[in-house]
């Protein structure tokens, strides 16, 4: 069998390669276009996330993303570390071994594993006079941070010291501190290591 | 249709559309991601870089092609909430009555008070989840809500949450693969955490895994006369599988090295893209041999 | 770059339909002669890469010859050696019989297929040595990256030169067609090569690229290609003229649009946004499909069981008819409530072959039987051939793709059902791949009888060069008888 015989192009001259009519795209054609873009558009809105960059399925919204964030698991360890490395780390050192002169050090401290009533107060209203932390004894005035700090900063930068660098403390939740901000109420001077002693 | 160079550019803005809008953006969102120090419960940064003999793996992974049935992305269709009970308070009348409202029945409901911490309800959406977990505290007791991702992969074992761009950002490549004709590895580094098992089951699949289709990987190791004693790394196979007498299998770097890639392929940390409650340790430790199904 | 239809060269200037064949001669025995040697090695490889399944142990003491690596050979071999290669082919002579002047520079196309050719074996035998990149379609080592892009370039500058320096003044749609898929292909591919292995990118961002890179090529470029011969081939074998330009072009536009998004699959680490948005455009790729679908049926308008008699004509018919169904497979996969089920299954294998296969292959087959003969002024040594590849091809096609399409969606239910052992589901895939390795087989076959004719026609057209030419050698050379 022949295939060229059968091929229209053998006997055509050059200029008859093939021709294009112009008849119209159908209608029908173009509106299912919008359809499908007016269904693609809905279909985006509601699961495309609004191209954001934390948004993965099945999640739809942020506000939905965000009310799954475990909470019962215990306060947030890395804000803590970041409230720790702005305000204590200046004096308290990155790693907490404390500055001569400053402030103690917090690793290793049995101050800052002990008593979570007695180490919330200290952040919280301050604490000036000697005190002695493993071992060696510190004469300085550590100021109130109760104003700048929320509930939730305070109870995690708390963890964040009392289960870093080798410490072994209980976990401090924003409701203890909040209980004992409503139980001391007002007061205008730092604590002092015997008043600390007072309470267990 | 004689106005080329405008045909000329509308094409190539039509074209250049997909190139920003699928390679320049993403680069921007995932391309430049830095390690999340946004993880619950630890201070670490996640993801860490593979340690360098798992590094070689990866690359030993990538020249045997081992992507194209494997994949390395795990899916989740949903996220659930499970409400645990961690401490029944003393008011155990209340505590019973806020169960049972809840819908547990009154079958023997004290059951719910002894060995804690205890579910007590599993599968809830958020909202319902929250509601209970406020009137069991109401009646004194203490509950957490567990937050519980769902979906096939996830009930097969393959891994605890979805993959998200977060879990890939030392790899290179990025091998997630298409074809599920083996199981995903995501995650095996936890599933599977015994090297040996490995180290046997790429030399004889069928071994480990009855009816296996995976090819053996024997090019990986070196069979070799016994010397004055046996080498502590020759494989310990059964049977058919075994060398002859006076032989011994024994691994090639590359096999090592591919094991430790696989064995460092984990995916279990907690991200803010992919919130669950935190695996409890004990959980992992226990994770056994045999294979997912 | 496009002239006007004014300053069209006098009629007299005009070369007639055999010397533009003539001068398309040396540029597509080169493309079309190694694409169809490729179309056989990639099927040999697939072929073991198939047969693993059923024997594991089949040549895998060999690194060589593991699966992973023989499997991204075939597919590479496939996409770079036959589909790609053969695509320029057709562009080139098309572009050439449309605009009525002869190539340009076809000695240097020649050169850069020869090139293209040496990118395409360094990087079979790199990816079989285990130098492959790990992404997926894109397996092909950065050292042969490199030459494949020179070669391009030497093919696709002087291929864009003739259509630049055409006759016919006006642009018909296959055209479009092909101009289009020669600038978008430097582009994927520089982009692809840069980003991926050059100047890497990190995490997923490699996979988004890949993603990207792949739908371009194999969902843009390869229908841009097809439909151009498409386009071309079906007025012509038809005897009649294309439906509508503008349809064409309306397919053309959309095709460009839509499919370029199309490429990331849903369930993808990356943020929902941009699974999201390649669904949305997966599902308006039905617009292009209908479009194009319309304008061929349109245009045939019922003339097809006399064209059936056409073996070129058989290969365009299954090509535009596994197009569409590939179409809409894709389509169907990319739905909210399908996709969890045909996501990492055989199904989508089988979409890509009924893709590259039926599609691309067959419609380029079809160019490949219609246009050698014409540049080589000589017939296919055995037409019967012609058609049983035809029918191999065909049958090894749907005897491929229809059992792992369907493996696919019952290995896709069980994987979504936990309670199913993942060993006992892979083994229920088994029967399936067993039907389509027989598939493969056939195709093979398929292949094997192109290549056989290609050569003997080969032989004869250079027995009926060389004999005239030696004798004429010795009676003293007269110019008259070199033709251009």
């Amino acid at each position: 069998m022949s295939l060229e015989s059968h091929q229209p192009v053998s006997n055509a001259s050059a200029v008859q390669e093939p021709q294009a009519r112009a008849a119209l795209a159908p209608v029908w054609l173009i509106v299912l276009m919008f359809m499908l873009l007016y269904c693609g558009a809905v279909y985006f809105d509601q699961n495309g996330g609004w191209f954001d960059s934390r948004i993965y399925a099945p999640y739809q919204t942020y506000t939905e993303l965000e009310s799954f964030q475990p909470k019962g698991g215990g306060p947030d360890l890395a804000r803590g570390k970041a409230v720790f490395d702005t305000i204590c780390a200046l004096c308290h050192g990155a790693n907490g071994e404390g500055k001569p002169g400053q402030a103690p050090p917090l690793a290793g401290s049995e101050w800052a594993q002990g008593s979570p009533d007695r180490m919330i107060r200290i952040p919280l209203y301050g604490l000036s006079g000697a005190v002695s932390v493993k071992g060696q004894q510190f004469n300085l005035a550590m100021p109130a941070m109760g104003a700048a700090l929320s509930p939730d900063d305070l109870a995690s930068v708390l963890v964040y010291i009392r289960t870093s660098w080798g410490n072994k403390g209980s976990v401090v939740t924003p409701e203890q501190v909040s209980a004992i901000k409503a139980k001391v109420g007002n007061h205008p001077q730092p604590f002092t290591v015997d008043e600390l002693n007072a309470i267990q | 249709m004689s106005c080329g160079p405008l045909v000329f550019l509308a094409a190539f803005f039509a074209f250049a559309a997909s190139w920003f809008g699928l390679v320049l953006a993403p680069q921007f969102q995932v391309g430049r991601l830095q390690q999340e120090t946004n993880v619950v419960n630890t201070t670490e940064l996640y993801p860490s870089a593979r340690p360098g003999l798992a590094r070689q793996g990866l690359e030993v992974y990538r020249a045997a092609g081992c992507a194209a049935c494997h994949t390395e992305q795990v899916g989740q269709t949903g996220t659930v909430c499970d409400v645990v009970l961690t401490d029944a308070g003393t008011n155990h009348a209340a505590l019973i009555e806020t169960l049972i409202r809840s819908g547990l029945g009154r079958s023997n409901p004290g059951q719910y008070l002894s060995e804690l911490p205890k579910p007590v309800r599993q599968g809830l959406n958020k909202e319902e989840a929250d509601f209970l977990a406020t009137a069991l505290k109401s009646a004194g007791a203490k509950a957490d809500v567990r937050i519980v991702p769902v979906g096939p992969d996830i009930a097969r074992g393959w891994g605890k949450r979805r993959t998200v761009a977060e879990d890939y950002l030392y790899d290179d490549p990025v091998m997630l693969g298409s074809l599920r004709v083996g199981p995903d590895l995501a995650n095996v580094g936890v599933r599977l955490p015994d090297p040996n098992w490995h180290l046997r089951h790429l030399y004889a699949p069928r071994l480990e895994v009855k009816d296996s289709p995976m090819p053996p990987y024997r090019y990986l190791f070196t069979m070799r006369r016994i010397g004055w004693q046996p080498s502590p790394d020759a494989l310990q196979l059964p049977g058919e599988f075994a060398p002859p007498p006076g032989f011994e299998i024994v691994p090639k770097p590359e096999a090592r090295a591919l094991v430790a890639y696989l064995s460092s392929l984990r995916t279990d940390a907690v991200l803010f893209e992919a919130p669950m409650t935190a695996p409890s340790a004990p959980a992992a430790a226990t994770a056994t041999n045999t294979p997912a199904k | 770059m496009i002239e006007d239809p004014s300053s069209s060269k006098s009629p007299a200037a005009r070369p007639d339909t055999a010397q533009v064949d003539a001068s398309c001669r040396v540029p597509l025995f080169v493309l079309f002669g190694s694409a169809v040697s490729w179309a056989v090695m990639a099927s040999a490889l697939a072929l073991i890469a198939s047969i693993k399944f059923h024997s594991p142990d089949f040549l895998a003491d060999c690194a060589w010859l593991t699966y992973g690596r023989v499997h991204a050979a075939a597919v590479d071999a496939q996409l770079y050696g036959f589909a790609l290669q053969s695509g320029f082919g057709a562009a080139l002579w098309i572009i050439a019989r449309l605009g009525g002047n002869r190539v340009s520079q076809p000695w240097l196309i020649g050169v850069g297929g020869k090139l293209w050719n040496l990118g395409v074996l360094v990087g079979v035998i790199g990816i079989l040595a285990g130098d492959s990149t790990g992404f997926e379609n894109f397996e092909m080592p950065r050292y042969a990256g490199w030459i494949l892009f020179l070669g391009y370039l030497m093919i696709g500058l002087w291929t864009a030169l003739t259509l630049h320096r055409r006759n016919e003044g006006r642009l018909s749609p296959p055209q479009w067609f092909f101009l289009a898929a020669l600038f978008w292909f430097p582009w994927i591919d520089s982009t692809a090569h840069l980003l991926l292995l050059v100047f890497r990118v990190r995490g997923v961002e490699q996979s988004l690229i890949d993603w990207w890179w792949s739908d371009n090529l194999l969902l843009v470029w390869l229908s841009l290609t097809g439909l151009g011969a498409v386009f071309y081939l079906v007025p012509k074998l038809a005897g009649r003229p294309l439906h509508s330009d503008r349809l064409a072009l309306f397919a053309f536009w959309t095709l460009i649009l839509f499919g370029s998004w199309a490429g990331i699959p849903a369930g993808a680490p990356v943020p929902a946004w941009i699974p999201a948005l390649s669904a949305v455009a997966t599902v308006l790729t039905l617009i292009p499909l209908l479009a194009a679908a319309v304008n061929v049926r349109q245009t045939l308008d019922g003339h097809c069981r006399a064209l059936a008699a056409n073996p070129a004509f058989l290969f365009v018919g299954f090509g535009v008819a596994a197009w569409l169904a590939a179409g809409v497979m894709r389509i169907a996969s990319a739905l909210p409530g399908i996709s969890p089920i045909t996501s990492f299954t055989w199904f989508g294998v089988a979409l890509s072959e009924l893709h590259s296969y039926g599609f691309f292959a067959m419609i380029l087959f079809g160019v490949i039987y219609c246009s050698v003969p014409q540049v080589a002024g000589l017939e296919w040594p055995c037409a019967g051939s012609v058609r049983a590849h035809f029918w191999l091809g065909s049958i090894g096609i749907l005897l491929s793709a229809l059992p792992l399409a369907v493996g696919g969606i019952l290995q896709g239910l069980k994987l979504n059902d936990a309670g199913t052992g993942f060993v006992e589901l892979t083994k229920g895939t088994l029967p399936f791949l067993r039907a389509s390795t027989l598939g493969d087989l056939l195709m093979m076959i398929g292949n094997l009888l192109l290549a056989v004719n290609f050569v003997r026609l080969s032989v004869r057209f250079g027995r009926a060069r060389l004999a005239p030419s030696c004798a004429s050698f010795a009676a003293d050379l007269k110019p008259a008888e070199v033709k251009p």
